[in-house]
């Protein structure tokens, strides 16, 4: 006889391991209702290129970098513009400047940290 | 021993597991199309079922059992079924971590366990399916998700973190979905409550965004680039690919249900109070959402990303600040 709720309050591992057991649970019977009620048909064409012919594109799937470039040129245009305009000048005054713009930033940041930390610390 | 077994077997696959949440899912989406179509001056779905309800179930139903699967020499269509059954239990797993279900398992940090669950698992299991059906609608539309995602996943993990914080840090277990009890403690409070109000705008925007809804749709913008990354996706597998997304739609809408709003609170859970104020405030938020949906353009990918940065990251930093002051 089961009657109301099981509330079941345990360490995080023991809950890692009960969920993946109900992830598996589930999968098999997602799994086997699936394929018990698909449609079998199947056809083979060539990939929808609106048209054009599979000659049009050099590959299917983007790289890696492909995607990471993407990412960089759309939102971060302003930072990229801004790397390439004061870096990279080809002179490397610019470079030098910026890199120890930056490093004195983070100087600066730890220098304040650690007194900080000193004082708190006593 | 053995009925806890039982029970949670039935949890996982009847309530509030398999059966529950693809149904609410197909309702969710019923919800979303109607209610757009009304802002819109449109019928929606009016014909299967009473008020057209049966619609999204019809449609899943055709796809699944009539449509053909089209695919190309590239196609892996056995891996991307496997891939998007697996996004689609893991949400639906992830629910016995919520107080709605009857074998309820609760710990210190679960919110981290169901995240990962809920919001991640989908995600990896979309962009996974999708690259194994390649084309190059396909990689460009897994191209601007991947970059929409990039701001708006962790503005979404941390809109929801703060307020499980807030609500377990004094009592109860530490980060656990179980502190929900404690959620209109938070809102009384004027500090807790500005964070409060921070963090559910960013929920709201950022689910906007996992959803890719408008503005935020513009990984699958049609016309342009077809249906993005469901292009190569037909028959059962474009009936896996929405349904997948109408999990994930409704276990994250119910996860901001008791986040947000306290679940079925002032009622209990086994009340008929409980169940009536649940549905109430799933329906709202679900129209939040339509709403948002319904009157706001498409954005394009930088003009996505500095939106979501503005008004989605912004605030949930913000919070986190103030988190760290309160």
């Amino acid at each position: 006889m089961i009657t109301g709720s099981v509330n079941l309050q345990i360490s995080p591992y023991e809950a890692v391991t009960i969920s993946t057991g109900v992830v598996a649970l589930l999968l098999v019977v997602t799994l086997v209702l699936y394929y018990a009620l698909k449609s079998r048909t199947i056809r083979v064409s060539d990939v929808y290129l609106s048209g054009e012919p599979e000659s049009v594109v050099s590959r299917l799937s983007p790289s890696v970098a492909a995607l990471y470039w993407g990412f960089m040129r759309r939102f971060a245009k302003s930072i990229y513009n801004m790397l390439i305009s004061r870096v990279h000048t080809g002179s490397l005054h610019d470079w030098y400047k910026f890199i120890s713009s930056w490093f004195g930033v983070l100087i600066l940041i730890s220098v304040v940290v650690f007194t900080v930390l000193k004082l708190a610390g006593g | 021993m053995i009925s806890e077994i039982i029970l949670a077997v039935v949890s996982a696959i009847v309530f509030p597991g398999l059966l529950f949440t693809v149904s609410l899912a197909l309702f969710t989406q019923y919800i979303v199309r109607k209610a757009s179509a009304r802002f819109q001056s449109r019928m929606g779905p009016s014909y299967v079922g009473p008020f057209g309800v049966l619609q999204p179930f019809y449609d899943f139903w055709k796809l699944l059992r009539v449509k053909e699967t089209v695919k190309t020499r590239f196609s892996m269509v056995r891996a991307a079924e496997l891939l998007l059954i697996v996004g689609i239990v893991f949400p639906i797993s992830a629910l016995v971590f919520l107080p709605l279900s009857p074998f309820r398992i609760s710990c210190e940090f679960d919110i981290l366990i169901f995240f990962y669950m809920a919001s991640v698992m989908p995600l990896v299991a979309m962009v996974m399916a999708s690259l194994a059906m390649p084309g190059p609608y396909t990689s460009i539309g897994v191209s601007r998700l991947l970059s929409i995602i990039t701001i708006a996943e962790p503005a979404f993990f941390a809109s929801i973190i703060i307020p499980v914080y807030l609500s377990t840090r004094s009592s109860g277990l530490l980060m656990s979905i179980s502190g929900y009890v404690n959620v209109y403690q938070a809102w009384e409070r004027p500090l807790t409550a500005l964070i409060m109000t921070l963090c559910f705008i960013a929920f709201i925007i950022s689910l906007q965004a996992k959803a890719m809804y408008q503005p935020f749709n513009i990984p699958e913008a049609e016309q342009e680039i077809i249906a993005g990354f469901e292009t190569e996706f037909s028959g059962p597998l474009l009936a896996l690919v929405r349904l997948l997304h109408d999990v994930d739609l409704a276990v994250s809408i119910l996860l901001g249900v008791y986040v947000f709003l306290a679940g079925p609170l002032p009622f209990r859970h086994l009340s008929v109070g409980g169940v009536l104020m649940l549905v109430a405030k799933y329906t709202t938020l679900t129209l939040v959402v339509t709403l948002v949906r319904s009157i706001m353009g498409r954005y394009r990918v930088e003009q996505a990303l500095l939106q979501l940065f503005k008004y989605s990251l912004t605030p949930v930093i913000a919070a986190a600040i103030l988190t760290l002051l309160v």
